[in-house]
C-alpha cells in the first residue's frame, strides 16, 4: 500500500546543510502495521511527512496504491490518515462541529459524514461529549477525539506519529486498541515512535532508523536472527553504542 | 478543487472559522465593549478640545464684525436696528437671531469698540450676537485672514429715502468678506444675512410695497479657505474607525491562523486534501467578517454619539454626521477591513505562535499610524497621488465624505487600488499560510512570488496577476496622471501616452513573462500560421480569414455602437463634463485637427491596439483562464480593462467605463475563440481609429450624417451596427468550429 524508495531530504539549518533522511526505503502492506522506530531526531517526523506529501523529497518517491504523491497529491491525500503527538482540538467547537469540520476538509458528502460520526462515537466512546466543547474535555477525551477525526475520512492507510508521546497507561491502551481495530479494517498503519516496547507489541514489521538511514528491517524474529538480541531496547543500545566507537554523535540530528 | 466550492462546503468551512472567533471571549470584548466605551469618552474629550479651540460655544454664540471707522460702525447698527424694528413689527424672526442671551456690555477687547443702543428689548440680544471691532494696527480684511474677526465689512453705504407719509426709510449696501470653509465666519455670514432678509422683508410688507427695489444689499465675497481648528478634529473621526477596524480584525487574524499552529490543529488541517487557498479563503472571509462587524458597531456608536451630543455640527459642519455620510463611510470601511485583513493574515500566518504574532504585528501597526497620523494634519488635502498610498487615501476620503465633498478621481483611486492591494495581500497570504518553515523550502512560498521559478510555466497564476496589477496599478495612475496635468500640449502628449502605454503594457509585462519563466505563446496568445503551433489547436486558413474578417467587422461595427453608449453616458450626466472641461475639449478637438492623421493612427490606435490587448487580452486574460471558466475569464478582464480606461490624465472619466467594457467583452470573446491576438488587435485598431477619426470633425460637419441639432447616431446606423456585429460573432463562431479550443491551461 506503501511504497517509498530511496528517499532523502536536506534541510538547512544555521548555514549548515543536514541530512535529515538519507535514501530510506520501505513498504508497508495492506492490513500490516509498519513500525518506523528510532530515537528522538533519528528522521521519524521527516519520513512520515514525506508520505504524507507535506515535504518534497530531495530524492526518490513515495507511493500509495500506486500513485506517485508527487503527481496525485490531493487524491493520495484522500487515502490518508494522520495522527501525530501535537494533535490539538479546536476549543470554541464542539466535538461534533469539529468532526464534521474534518469531514469537510476532505470532502466527505455530508449524510455519509454524519454516518460515520454515529459509528465513530460509538466506537471510541465519544457519544456522551459529542456536543460539548473541546475546551471541557479532558485529556484522555481529546485524545480520543483526535482518533475520530483521523477516520472521518475513512482512509486505507493511517500514518500514527508518535501516538502515544505524554498519554499515561490508559491513554496508551487506547491506542494500542485503536491500532488493532485498524489492523483489523484491513487497514495498513505507519507507526513511528521511540517507545520500543510498544512498538514490539503491536507492530507487525519494523524498520530500525538512525542517523536517517535505516539499519534493521523485519519482522521481530528477523530482526532477532540479525542482531542476536532479544529486545528491539538492546538492539537500539547496541546500535548507538557502535555508532560512538565509529563517530561522535553530531549534535543536530534531524528536523523531526 | 471543485468539490469545495459546491454543495456549501466553503460556506461551512467559513462558518467554522466564524464560530471559533465569535464564540472567543477576546472577539466579543473588541466588537461590542469597546464601541460603547470609546466613543462616549472620546467626544467628551473632543468637546473639551473644542471649547478650548474656538472662541464662544453654542450658548454663548456671538460673531465678532470687523469694521474700519466710526461711520461703518455706526451704519451697521444703524442695520441691525433696523432688523429690530422689523421684529417688533411682528416679521416672523429668524430663530437664530434671538437665540443670544447675553449682554455684551462689559466686554474688555483691545481691538473691540462697543457701541450701545438700548432703544428696544432685543437690541441687546442682536448686538450681542454681531460684536464690533475696529482693528487698531490692520486692516479688517487682514484681522479677517489672521483669524482676529468672524467677518469684516468693508464698505458700508447708507441712504434715506423719505415714503409719502414722510416716514424715513433707510436703505443699506454692505460689501463683506468671510473665510471660506471656517465654520464661524461662515455662521456670522449666515446670521447676518437672515438678518438682512428681515429688514426687506418688512420693508417690502409693510412700507414700500413688493414692487420696489430691495432695502439692503449684501455683498459678501470669501478670503479663501484658512486653516480652521475643527477641520483637524474632523480627521480624528475616521482615524478612530481605522483603528477600531483593525483592532477588530487583528484578533481573529492572529487566532485563526498562528493560534492553529499553537493548538497544534494546523497540521491535521494542511494535510487534508482541501487546498490551502481554500483554508485561507474561509479564515480570509471570517476574518473580514468580524471586522466588519465591528466596525459597523464602531460606526453606528459614533454616529450616535455624534447626532446626541450635537458634536458631529461642531466638527463636521451644518449637516453633522449625516445618514449619507454613514452610508458612504461603511462601504469604504467594507473594502479597508477586506485590505487590512489580507494584510493581517499574511503576517499571521508567518508567525509560529500567538505571542510571535503579536510581535510581528507591532511594527506593522506602528509603520501604518505614520502616515495615519499625517492625514489629521489640518492642511493636507486628498490630492490625486494620494490616492494610491494604502491606508492614508481611504483616511482622507473618510474625511472628506464627512465633511462634505470629496475629489472624485482620487476617490476612485483610492477604492480601486485598495481591492488590488487586497487581492495581491491574499495571494501572499496564502503563499504564506501553512507553509512549515524557512527551511522546508520545497513548499511553495511567499518568496517564490518575488524569486525567479526554476520550472518553466506555460501562462502566469492569479497571484502573479494580483502581484503584478498591485505594483502596475499606483505607477500608471501616477504616471498618467502627472502626464496629464505637466504636458498640454496635443503632440508631445499624444507621444507620452503611446510610451506609457508600451512600457506598461508591453515591455514590463514581457519583461515579468521572461523573470517568471512563462511562456511567451502562450501567455500572449502569440500563434500566427495556420498550422505552426500545436497549442491551442490547428485551424486551416479558412478558419484564419474567417477570424481576420470577423475581427474587421467588430472594429466596424462596434465603434458606433461604443459611441453611443458614450454619448447617451455623458448626456445622463456621468461624465459629469463641466464648462471649463468642455472648453479645454474644443480647445483640444482645434489642436487635433491641426496634426497630421498618420502620427494620430499611430499614436492612438495602432499602438493602443498593440499593447492593451497584449497586457489585457494576453497577459490578463490568460492569468484568468489558469484557474477560472472562459466566461468569467473574459468578463474580469474586460472589467479591468474598462476600469483602467476610466482614469484619462487628470481627470475621471466615468463615460468611458460602459463602451470599454463592451469593447473588453468582444476583444476578449475573439481572444478566447480564436486563441490568438492578432485579431484583437485588428478590431481595437479599427474601433480606435474610427473612433478619433469622428473627433476631427467640427460639430456642423458632423450633422450631415447626425442630422440637425442631433449628436447621435442615426437610427439606421446603429441597427446596422448591430447586425455587422452580430455578423462578426457569427462567422467567429463557425470558423473557431472545426476544432474546438479548449483551456490553454
Amino acid at each position: 500500500m506503501i511504497v517509498a524508495t530511496h528517499l532523502r531530504k536536506q534541510f538547512v539549518v544555521r548555514g549548515k546543510p543536514l541530512v535529515a533522511v538519507n535514501g530510506i526505503s520501505f513498504h508497508v502492506k495492506e492490513g500490516e502495521v509498519y513500525g518506523l522506530l528510532g530515537p528522538n531526531g533519528a528522521g521519524k517526523t521527516t519520513s512520515i511527512r514525506m508520505v504524507m506529501g507535506l515535504l518534497e523529497p530531495d530524492e526518490g518517491y513515495v507511493e500509495i496504491g500506486g500513485m506517485r504523491t508527487d503527481q496525485h497529491a490531493s487524491l493520495i491525500r484522500k487515502e490518508l490518515g494522520l495522527i501525530s503527538t501535537n494533535d490539538g482540538v479546536y476549543p470554541w467547537l464542539s466535538v461534533r462541529e469539529m468532526l464534521l469540520y474534518f469531514a469537510d476538509l476532505y470532502a466527505v458528502e455530508v449524510p455519509i459524514a454524519k454516518e460515520r460520526l454515529e459509528e465513530l462515537a460509538g466506537l471510541l466512546g465519544i457519544r456522551d461529549f459529542l456536543d460539548q466543547r473541546c475546551s471541557t474535555l479532558s485529556t484522555g477525551q481529546k485524545q480520543r477525539v483526535t482518533l475520530a477525526r483521523g477516520l472521518m475520512h475513512d482512509p486505507p492507510v493511517m500514518l500514527l506519529d508518535e501516538p502515544t508521546r505524554g498519554l499515561d497507561v490508559v491513554g496508551s491502551q487506547t491506542v494500542f486498541e485503536f491500532i488493532d481495530f485498524l489492523k483489523k479494517r484491513g487497514k495498513s498503519v505507519l507507526l513511528s515512535t521511540h517507545r520500543l516496547d510498544e512498538a514490539e507489541r503491536v507492530c507487525d514489521r519494523f524498520g530500525l532508523l538512525h542517523h536517517g538511514t535505516i539499519r534493521y528491517e523485519g519482522t521481530l524474529s528477523d530482526l532477532r536472527a540479525l542482531t542476536g538480541k532479544e529486545h528491539l531496547v538492546d538492539m537500539f543500545i547496541d546500535l548507538i553504542q557502535s555508532d560512538r566507537t565509529q563517530a561522535p554523535i553530531s549534535s543536530s540530528m534531524g528536523a523531526a | 478543487m471543485q468539490e469545495y466550492f459546491s454543495n456549501g462546503r466553503l460556506g461551512r468551512l467559513c462558518l467554522k472559522e466564524l464560530r471559533e472567533s465569535l464564540r472567543d471571549r477576546r472577539t466579543i470584548v473588541t466588537l461590542f465593549l469597546m464601541p460603547i466605551l470609546v466613543y462616549p469618552l472620546l467626544s467628551m474629550a473632543m468637546q473639551r478640545l473644542i471649547v478650548g479651540s474656538v472662541r464662544g460655544t453654542s450658548e454663548k454664540q456671538e460673531y465678532l464684525i470687523g469694521v474700519a471707522d466710526e461711520e461703518t460702525a455706526q451704519i451697521f447698527n444703524n442695520s441691525i436696528r433696523e432688523t429690530q424694528r422689523a421684529i417688533n413689527a411682528g416679521v416672523r424672526p429668524s430663530i437664530d437671531i434671538v437665540r443670544s442671551q447675553t449682554s455684551s456690555k462689559n466686554k474688555s477687547d483691545p481691538v473691540a469698540t462697543d457701541s450701545d443702543h438700548p432703544d428696544s428689548d432685543h437690541t441687546d440680544d442682536l448686538q450681542a450676537l454681531f460684536r464690533l471691532a475696529m482693528p487698531e494696527r490692520s486692516s479688517t480684511s487682514e484681522a479677517l485672514k489672521d483669524g482676529l474677526l468672524d467677518l469684516a465689512v468693508i464698505q458700508a453705504k447708507q441712504k434715506d429715502l423719505r415714503s409719502r407719509d414722510g416716514q424715513s426709510i433707510p436703505v443699506f449696501e454692505f460689501e463683506l468678506q468671510f473665510r471660506e470653509g471656517d465654520l464661524r465666519s461662515e455662521g456670522a455670514m449666515l446670521e447676518f444675512r437672515k438678518a438682512m432678509q428681515l429688514v426687506n422683508d418688512y420693508q417690502a410688507a409693510m412700507i414700500r410695497g413688493p414692487s420696489l427695489p430691495t432695502a439692503v444689499q449684501v455683498k459678501a465675497a470669501s478670503i479663501g479657505k484658512r486653516f480652521d481648528p475643527t477641520a483637524s478634529l474632523a480627521g480624528v473621526l475616521p482615524l478612530v474607525l481605522i483603528l477600531m477596524t483593525i483592532t477588530g480584525a487583528v484578533y481573529p487574524a492572529i487566532d485563526l491562523t498562528a493560534g492553529e499552529r499553537e493548538r497544534g490543529t494546523m497540521e491535521a488541517m494542511i494535510a487534508t486534501p482541501a487546498p490551502r487557498f481554500v483554508l485561507l479563503l474561509s479564515k480570509y472571509v471570517a476574518v473580514v467578517t468580524v471586522a466588519v462587524l465591528t466596525a459597523l458597531a464602531n460606526l453606528f456608536a459614533s454616529w450616535i454619539t455624534l447626532s446626541i451630543g450635537g458634536l458631529g455640527r461642531a466638527l463636521l459642519g451644518e449637516q453633522g454626521f449625516s445618514v449619507l455620510a454613514l452610508l458612504q463611510i461603511l462601504p469604504l470601511l467594507v473594502i479597508f477591513a477586506a485590505f487590512f485583513s489580507a494584510i493581517l493574515l499574511a503576517m499571521c500566518s508567518f508567525a509560529r505562535s500567538f505571542k510571535e504574532a503579536q510581535a510581528y504585528l507591532i511594527p506593522v501597526m506602528l509603520v501604518s499610524l505614520a502616515p495615519a497620523l499625517v492625514t489629521l494634519m489640518p492642511n493636507i488635502e486628498f490630492s490625486t497621488w494620494l490616492g494610491v498610498v494604502p491606508l492614508v487615501n481611504i483616511l482622507l476620503l473618510s474625511r472628506d465624505i464627512m465633511t462634505g465633498s470629496p475629489a472624485p478621481l482620487p476617490a476612485f483611486a483610492a477604492v480601486f487600488s485598495t481591492l488590488i492591494y487586497a487581492a495581491a495581500a491574499l495571494v501572499v497570504a496564502s503563499r504564506l499560510f501553512g507553509a512549515e518553515s524557512a527551511t522546508a523550502g520545497s513548499q511553495e512560498s511567499w518568496s517564490d512570488l518575488l524569486q525567479r521559478p526554476r520550472k518553466a510555466r506555460a501562462i502566469p497564476d492569479l497571484g502573479e496577476l494580483s502581484i503584478y496589477l498591485a505594483l502596475l496599478f499606483p505607477i500608471f495612475f501616477i504616471v498618467t496622471n502627472l502626464t496629464g496635468q505637466w504636458i498640454t500640449e496635443i503632440v508631445p502628449r499624444l507621444w507620452c501616452n503611446a510610451v506609457v502605454l508600451i512600457l506598461m503594457f508591453l515591455i514590463a509585462p514581457a519583461l515579468f513573462v521572461w523573470y517568471r519563466r512563462l511562456d511567451f505563446r502562450n501567455t500572449f496568445l502569440l500563434d500566427f500560421g495556420a498550422s505552426s503551433c500545436s497549442k491551442p489547436g490547428n485551424y486551416g486558413i479558412s478558419s484564419q480569414l474567417g477570424w481576420l474578417i470577423s475581427s474587421v467587422l467588430l472594429g466596424l461595427g462596434l465603434w458606433v455602437i461604443a459611441f453611443e453608449l458614450f454619448k447617451t453616458l455623458s448626456d445622463l450626466g456621468f461624465g459629469a463634463l463641466s464648462l471649463e472641461r468642455s472648453e479645454s475639449l474644443d480647445a483640444l478637438k482645434k489642436q487635433i485637427r491641426e496634426i497630421p492623421f498618420w502620427m494620430f493612427l499611430l499614436t492612438s490606435a495602432l499602438v493602443p491596439a498593440v499593447a492593451e490587448e497584449f497586457f489585457f487580452r494576453g497577459f490578463v486574460l490568460s492569468a484568468f483562464r489558469h484557474r477560472l471558466s472562459a466566461v468569467w475569464s473574459i468578463a474580469l478582464s474586460a472589467l479591468i480593462f474598462g476600469v483602467f480606461h476610466v482614469i484619462s490624465g487628470s481627470v475621471l472619466s466615468i463615460e468611458r467605463f460602459f463602451p470599454t467594457l463592451l469593447l473588453g467583452l468582444a476583444l476578449g470573446l475573439l481572444a478566447v475563440r480564436t486563441g490568438r491576438l492578432w485579431p484583437g488587435i485588428f478590431t481595437h485598431a479599427i474601433h480606435n481609429g474610427l473612433m478619433f477619426w469622428l473627433t476631427r470633425f467640427e460639430e456642423q460637419e458632423l450633422e450631415g450624417w447626425f442630422g440637425k441639432g442631433n449628436q447621435h447616431f442615426p437610427v439606421l446606423w446603429i441597427t446596422a451596427s448591430m447586425g455587422v456585429v452580430g455578423v462578426a460573432v457569427l462567422l467567429l463562431w463557425m470558423s473557431s468550429l472545426d476544432r474546438s479550443h479548449e483551456n490553454v491551461s
